[in-house]
């Protein structure tokens, strides 16, 4: 009888020690992150050209500072239609999320507050409670100047209201753009 | 005056006090929870952790005294009374013997190791809150929390990975190392909780740097019985309520046979601070277990699986996004980043957390009261961690652990003058990560050990010595861009104890031990890499960590008298050579989000020592007082520096009413005061966000009696936390710079024997 009922508890120790899983020798690849490591912000000037601006940190959080960070270069006393594109880009393959974010549009703003230069900014979407968005905004510049904007993605789940200082919620993106108004 | 003498002269007549303790007959070892009852007076008291029971307020006369306890036959004893008497009573052991040995010899194998058991009522009082909440009512036990819902045990200022848990015979393998990852046990599978302080607890593993918590259900029960409880509780501060219940058998017509089911259910809301509620800080948890055992002669066999799921909503206002959202949190005074109003549902962020066990425990026994057991387990463990949604819905932190283990030991008659315990046990552990961002990665251990344990009586003296070695692979898998790599690391290394207790009286012994613990550095600590949200940090892991080795003297000196004093002295050191930490470092690591702290593992050497004192005085028949205190001094002894978060020094004291009556019996009121100071031994060199808390006093206030209706008892307990609603805050609370302790509470419980 022990004989076995110890035979029998080694079998199962046996099955058991024998079930390694495959997917430990399989990992995941760490460089995916479902995060978005790519900015585009694409200055329309009224009657005039369009420009882009990059930010970009290809391997995400930690790893590598950001690789590009575009100086943005627009012109004095002109206007411009902004729009903002986020992206995600894993193993080489960029994919754009803006969507995503426009979904969660009620619990997310953008922020642009200059610091340096003379530029007056006015978001010009609204999410579903008629609240400010900020993918597309449009920019007032007057004098020329160098200084530097700060951009961000607020993130603020059941918080928003109608004129939320930039302080409201946390961050999701948090950048200072250099800017040169010409 | 008449009124006077009258009333004196009734005090003298039943003014008298029946004591004592009931102990097990073969070896003089107190039994808790012996039901001693006085058949004419219809009153009971169940015996405590030391066996102790007491009547007051009898009056002259003869009483048929019968003590009762699961694992031994009743006794009925009849005793004149004519002025104060302490009787003890010996109960000899119900048939099956062969299992009570085997519950004292194991008992025996920390034998000279400062333990701490909880008492009942500690445990009664505690029901309904988490394994790190019951496990702070022991001196030198302090918890490290993340909020109002996530508790770690600490002992002696060191915690995770270093606490090893024993639950039900089987080490807790989970992602222990986190910080913010609470133990996946629920505290109703338990009656019996220990912790062993100091490294010592050989048996269970190499790597106790700190010591080991052994939580133990009850036996199961024999002789054709069938038992149920049910327990209820409510706790008004998140307007949390608890249910358990439990049924156990051993059926008339198989009593060799028997068996046990037990399930939990907790859900709370939103946990309020004196001035405002904490948004998102409920919590839920669906727990169950089922044990079968099997008694025969030559053999006895028991197999438990158990299941734990857990919901646990973090606090809003805690989830930064980088720095400057963080200084942002630390500069309100009130956090702003809050809803303030209750609510039960749970949103992102939250931890969702399921653990699994599967346990096969058999004792053979062989000639001459010889016994091998064996033991083999399963745990499989989940974890979800989701911080706020981003860009999909799943979570960030997503790892699947499972640790397969056997120990096959040989164990010697522990009546001998020379008790042994010699065993094998090895130990498969696998992790996969599935979440949408790296933390740790992929990895495969495996651990084996042999260990010898030996005790040796002789007078007045017992010695132990143990030596264990455990030779430990790690084998890790990483996958960079769709390029896969594995790394192998391997540790062998010896660890040991010894030990001596000296009887100085029956009442007085006198303790002293050293142990050498080791333990390898773990997977986080090697290569982790990555934002670790709850703190706003960025780790890094450092994979040429070489193991931590502890070398751990302690001392204790213990009394315990029936009627009067009762204190406990100890003394620890414990020195650590290669103590890894987790310190800041720059530069700060830049990310799209903004700029986040940067921490690295790195190692030093560090020597923690400290003292755990109580005291406990029976003032008279009705009043009993009682105070601890617990020091703490921890130094990494390179840059002789204070460790960072570390437990400030504390002490507590408490004075308990007890009474009994015809309706209400073991009643008792008791009035505890905390004060924990300020922590002021911290590093200069490594800066914290804000300096620690100010030190801080709490009131609370507990009744408990058990109440007989009709042939049914009833246990029931009322207990205010946080009397005063203090507002408050502490240093090893890690949402110190969000927000305050939670205010008043007052809690309900309620449990009922059937």
């Amino acid at each position: 009888m022990k004989q076995i009922k110890l035979g029998a508890i080694c079998a199962a120790f046996m099955i058991l020690l024998g079930s390694c899983s495959k997917n430990v020798s399989n990992p995941n690849d760490e460089n995916e992150h479902e995060a978005i490591n790519k900015i585009e912000l694409v200055f329309a000037e009224t009657g005039g050209a369009t420009t882009s601006f990059v930010i970009e940190d290809p391997d995400g959080d930690g790893g590598n500072p950001p690789s590009r960070i575009d100086t943005i270069k627009i012109n004095s006393n002109k206007q411009y239609n902004v729009s903002v594109k986020v992206y995600n880009i894993a193993s080489g393959v960029i994919k754009e999320v803006s969507s995503a974010i426009l979904e969660q549009a009620t619990s997310h703003e953008f922020y642009f507050i200059p610091s340096g230069v003379s530029v007056t900014v006015q978001k010009t979407d609204k999410d579903k409670s008629g609240y400010p968005i900020g993918f597309s905004s449009t920019w007032q510049t007057s004098s020329a100047g160098t200084g530097s904007i700060l951009f961000k993605l607020m993130h603020k789940t059941a918080l928003k209201g109608p004129n939320d200082g930039p302080n409201v919620g946390h961050s999701d993106i948090q950048l200072n753009l250099p800017i040169i108004i010409k | 005056m008449t009124c006077l003498t009258i009333f004196q002269a009734n005090a003298q007549k039943c003014d008298l006090v029946l004591s004592g303790v009931v102990m097990d007959a073969s070896n003089n070892a107190p039994l808790e929870k012996a039901v001693v009852e006085i058949k004419e007076l219809g009153i009971k008291f169940i015996t405590d952790i030391e066996g102790h029971y007491h009547f007051y307020n009898l009056c002259k006369g003869s009483y048929t005294i019968v003590v009762n306890h699961l694992s031994c036959d009743s006794i009925k004893y009849k005793l004149t009374i004519q002025q104060n008497i302490i009787q003890n009573f010996k109960l000899p052991h119900a048939i099956n013997e062969l299992e009570n040995v085997s519950v004292n010899a194991k008992r025996d194998l920390n034998v000279n190791s400062i333990k701490e058991v909880l008492s009942s009522k500690v445990v009664d009082a505690t029901r309904g809150q988490s394994l790190g909440e019951v496990l702070s009512r022991a001196n030198g036990v302090t918890v490290l929390q993340t909020g109002s819902t996530i508790f770690k045990p600490v002992i002696h200022g060191l915690h995770s990975q270093r606490v090893l848990l024993i639950n039900n015979g089987v080490r807790l393998e989970s992602q222990q190392w986190g910080s913010d990852h609470a133990p996946e046990i629920d505290p109703f599978i338990a009656e019996k909780f220990t912790v062993i302080k100091g490294a010592g607890a050989l048996k269970y593993g190499n790597d106790a740097i700190a010591g080991a918590v052994l939580i133990e259900p009850k036996a199961l029960p024999k002789q054709a019985q069938t038992n149920a409880e049910f327990n209820t509780g409510y706790f008004s501060n998140n307007r949390q309520y608890v249910v358990n219940g439990m049924i156990e058998s051993s059926p008339v017509k198989f009593p060799e046979l028997s068996y046990r089911v037990q399930a939990t259910y907790k859900k709370g809301g939103n946990a309020r601070t004196p001035n405002y509620w904490l948004h998102n800080t409920g919590l839920q948890e669906i727990n169950y277990s089922g044990a079968v055992g099997l008694r025969k002669e030559k053999y006895n066999t028991e197999l438990f699986v158990s299941s734990f799921n857990t919901d646990l909503g973090i606090f809003i206002g805690s989830h930064v996004g980088n720095l400057s959202d963080l200084q942002n949190a630390i500069n309100a005074s009130k956090p702003t980043q809050n809803i303030d109003a209750f609510s039960y549902a749970i949103g992102r962020p939250k931890q969702n957390v399921q653990h699994y066990t599967v346990k096969s425990k058999s004792q053979f026994y062989l000639p001459n009261n010889n016994k091998v057991n064996l033991l083999v387990s399963y745990q499989k463990n989940l974890r979800k961690e989701f911080d706020r949604a981003m860009l999909s819905n799943r979570p960030e932190l997503d790892l699947d652990i499972s640790t397969t283990m056997a120990d096959v030991n040989f164990e010697t008659a522990p009546t001998k003058k020379i008790s042994s315990n010699i065993g094998i046990v090895g130990m498969l552990q696998e992790n996969v990560w599935a979440g949408s961002r790296f933390f740790i990665p992929n990895f495969r251990t495996q651990n084996i050990a042999v260990y010898s344990i030996h005790n040796y009586n002789v007078n007045n003296w017992m010695f132990d010595a143990g030596a264990r070695f455990d030779y430990r692979h790690l084998r890790t898998y990483r996958n960079k861009s769709d390029s896969i790599t594995a790394a192998n690391r391997t540790w062998g290394n010896a660890s040991g104890t010894l030990g001596a207790t000296y009887k100085i009286t029956p009442n007085f012994k006198w303790l002293i031990n050293g142990a050498y613990a080791w333990r390898a550095p773990q997977v986080n600590e090697l290569y982790v890499n990555g934002l670790h949200h709850g703190t706003s940090s960025f780790e890094i892991g450092n994979r040429n960590l070489r193991s931590e080795k502890a070398l751990n003297f302690s001392t204790q000196l213990k009394y315990q008298s029936d009627s009067s004093w009762q204190f406990d002295f100890s003394v620890y050191n414990n020195f650590i050579t290669d103590f890894i930490n987790l310190i800041p470092s720059v530069p700060a690591t830049l990310t799209l989000r903004g700029a986040y702290p940067t921490f690295r593992y790195v190692q030093s050497n560090a020597v923690l020592r400290g003292i755990d004192f109580s005291v406990h005085k029976t003032l008279n028949r009705s009043f009993m007082a009682g105070a601890k205190t617990a020091l703490l001094w921890a130094k990494n002894s390179d840059t002789k520096e204070w460790i960072i978060q570390m437990p400030s020094n504390r002490i507590e004291g408490d004075i308990t009413y007890s009474f009994a009556n015809k309706v209400l019996q073991n009643a008792a009121i008791e009035l505890r005061y905390m004060h924990v100071m300020q922590q002021t031994r911290i590093p200069v060199s490594i800066l914290d966000y804000i300096p620690p808390p100010n030190a801080y006093s709490l009131l609370n206030l507990d009744f408990s009696s058990d109440v007989l209706v009709g042939k049914k008892q009833i246990s029931v307990g009322l207990t205010v936390v946080n009397l005063l609603n203090q507002t408050y805050r502490d240093y090893m609370n890690r949402f110190r710079y969000f927000n305050d302790e939670p205010g008043r509470s007052i809690n309900l419980r309620i449990k009922l024997k059937l």
